[in-house]
């Protein structure tokens, strides 16, 4: 019997030792990311421009010019100007029919929304010139990506929606936007969306003015014109509200952040156009009493209907402050020539004797807001405005 | 030489054999653990869904309850840890350095490199794969729970309730899906894509990009990358380790050094060769000279 132990005990072993499993990684169909640049696109079944993913024309194996897709900042993807108006009114999402009521994305309530925020590319982060391309034409439906830097487009989307919505309402439920298919379950309060459906964002109120009084010993009073910027400055939201989010106003949080409590960062918002820093400079905006505020007749150029809608930039080109100009028309506008400038903007279409003549011929010394001598050309009986060179509209 | 001496002596060249053979072999292993698989975890993307933990018990067709309970919220109220009946968990931290939102952190076994229960294991029943998972060999395993603790993470964790066949339970990066092809279950699950799954070098290459595009969203660590020799699972997040109970740890390997001494001990079996031959050259000069009695004398008493 004690014979039979080591006998035993080696069978044992073999036993335990045929037990032991190996492993392997199959290489070829286990779907790991390599590269980062490693998204390719379908050359028969995508209509994808080619500059969508080469900047060169003509791009070879060993030159491939590849653009990263688009989330990458250094790529060369032309960034077209788009406008929360042009998308669609909802935007119906249904891969998961299967298993959910497909989500009803309100694509214009979102897009008003984000006007407050860094605008169309708050989501699309990939906007190039012409139509804007849906989220599937770069995100695969693949569980995995192939590309490491490239979220799914599960990932994707869910990357979108919750960054806001865990933010100000701190629900991430599934049921939130996937409503089950299930009619007999009890309906959750997310259910009923009839009443933000086709809904714009209610209208951002923005104040007419905000008076700020100062701990300062004489000038305690700053007014800001909040409705001036807006209106008159053409200022968007976001040049001053900063990296503000729906949480701001959604939370009760109130609709100005804190800009801090440092001088520096006080000013912050005001600094890009006023200068803040130079100790002379603090009266015009600290003041012993509420200021008027701005109107373009303060200057003595009160603004004419052509241009009452430009932007202070469009004829004030140079860095702040802002100097006097020239009030000759053709000092700014330089291009102005017979034949090209349209008379008829004036109210005046000029007759056809009178077309070809140059500017200066009617108008003496370049002064076109003056009533143009036609003694030059005609004898003293032909008077402006009795006679007029054309037809008045 | 008194008996005291004579263990000061011992002690000393025991000393001396010892660090010499631990220097000879020095670890090294035999794998690039940058060519193997790893996840990177994204911290600022988890919203604590907890969907990876129902996925992670389904996969391991463990029992649990439907999805839809996953949604509650109460189980943050106070902090989880992996154990055998779920290998991964996710913890809730109120953040403080992420803003107003709370941070999700979600733990499992870290698959480290140069892993302590693998080192540990007298059996060898815990196995680092060339290409990334630390496994688990239960016919091999003799229940000593030396892996557990070794572990710096804590995650082994042991089947208590078992009477007849209790076992080591900890994630197993779903080999057995790597296998079939698929990438691991909490990975694929996660709405959000918190979790990337790759080659441990690209990933690596990949936090440090993330890092460097938002410098203002992460704080400027990979934990993991280096930590005890680094792990195949990797962080990144808006909050510093430690306030999240990452262990801080050092970056070289825990099991290095002892291995290192363990195995040049035994190494060709050599130095307990020497060590005994020494003891018995040592035995054989301090016999008593009193002994050595003439032959013929011994005789004569016999007879």
């Amino acid at each position: 019997m004690k014979k039979l132990i080591p006998v035993f005990i080696i069978l044992l072993a073999c036993w335990s030792c045929e037990k032991e499993r190996t492993y392997s990684l199959p290489q070829d169909t286990l779907k790991i990311a390599t590269d980062t640049s490693a998204h390719v696109f379908s050359m028969e079944s995508s209509a994808t421009p080619c500059n969508t993913c080469h900047t060169c024309d003509a791009p070879t194996v060993k030159n491939p010019c590849l653009i990263s897709c688009p989330r990458d900042k250094s790529s060369h993807v032309t960034t077209g100007k788009h406008v929360p108006d042009e998308g669609p009114e909802i935007v119906i999402i249904d891969q998961l029919k299967k298993l959910y009521e497909p989500v009803i994305f309100q694509h214009r309530l979102h897009s008003s929304m984000s006007v407050m925020g860094v605008g169309c590319s708050a989501c699309h982060h990939y906007s190039p010139e012409g139509e804007i391309p849906p989220c599937r034409e770069c995100h695969s439906e693949e569980a995995t990506s192939t590309n490491l830097r490239q979220p799914s487009l599960k990932g994707a989307y869910h990357r979108q929606c919750l960054n806001c919505h865990r933010e100000w309402s701190h629900d991430t439920d599934c049921d939130v936007c996937h409503l089950p298919l299930d009619k007999t379950a009890p309906p959750t309060p997310q259910a009923d969306k009839t009443d933000i459906i086709g809904v714009d964002h209610p209208t951002i109120h923005i104040p007419e003015k905000q008076i700020f009084k100062t701990p300062e010993e004489k000038n305690t009073i700053v007014t800001f014109h909040h409705l001036e910027h807006v209106d008159l400055y053409r200022y968007r939201c976001v040049d001053c509200h900063r990296d503000e989010n729906c949480s701001q106003c959604h939370e009760g949080v109130g609709m100005i952040k804190s800009f801090g409590d440092k001088l520096e960062m006080h000013h912050s918002p005001c600094s890009d156009c006023h200068n803040t820093t130079s100790e002379n400079n603090c009266n015009f905006c600290h003041m012993q009493k509420e200021s008027k505020g701005f109107t373009h007749d303060l200057t003595g150029w009160p603004l004419s209907r052509f241009h009452v809608d430009l932007t202070c930039a469009s004829c004030h080109p140079q860095n702040r402050p802002l100097q006097k100009l020239n009030k000759t028309c053709t000092a700014c506008h330089t291009n102005w020539f017979v034949g090209n400038f349209d008379h008829g903007v004036t109210g005046l279409t000029l007759s056809e004797s009178h077309e070809y003549f140059d500017c200066y011929e009617c108008h003496l010394d370049e002064q076109y807001n003056q009533p143009p001598q036609c003694e030059t050309c005609h004898d003293y009986d032909v008077i402006y405005p009795e006679d007029l060179p054309g037809e008045r509209k | 030489m008194e008996r005291r001496d004579f263990f000061k002596f011992m002690g000393a060249t025991g000393a001396l054999l010892t660090g010499t053979s631990a220097q000879a072999a020095s670890h090294q292993p035999d794998f690039d653990p940058n060519e193997g698989v790893g996840v990177l975890t994204d911290f600022t993307e988890c919203i604590g869904c907890r969907e990876c933990e129902w996925a992670c018990k389904d996969a391991h067709n463990m029992e649990t309850p439907p999805l839809e309970t996953y949604k509650d919220k109460s189980v943050f109220a106070e902090y989880r840890r992996p154990d055998e009946n779920g290998y991964t968990v996710v913890n809730r931290f109120p953040g403080k350095g992420c803003g107003e939102i709370d941070l999700d952190v979600k733990v499992q076994c870290m698959h480290c490199n140069d892993p302590a229960c693998v080192s540990a294991c007298i059996v060898g029943a815990l196995v680092k794969q060339d290409f990334g998972p630390v496994t688990y060999d239960a016919w091999k395993c003799i229940g000593c729970r030396y892996c557990m603790v070794a572990c710096p993470f804590e995650i082994p964790a042991y089947e208590y309730e078992v009477a007849l066949d209790p076992l080591v339970q900890k994630c197993d990066l779903c080999i057995t899906r790597l296998e079939a092809g698929q990438v691991p279950a909490c990975v694929e699950i996660c709405p959000r894509n918190a979790m990337t799954f790759g080659k441990r070098g690209d990933l690596i290459k990949l936090a440090h990009e993330k890092i460097a595009e938002k410098p203002n969203k992460y704080i400027d660590h990979v934990y993991g990358e280096h930590e005890l020799g680094g792990t195949a699972w990797m962080f990144i997040s808006c909050e510093p380790f430690e306030e999240i109970k990452f262990p801080k740890l050092e970056e070289a390997s825990v099991v290095r050094l002892p291995e290192g001494i363990q195995h040049g001990i035994f190494k060709y079996f050599i130095p307990p060769a020497m060590f005994y031959g020494f003891l018995g050259l040592i035995m054989n000069l301090m016999k008593p000279k009193s002994e050595e009695l003439p032959e013929s004398e011994t005789e004569v008493h016999h007879d």
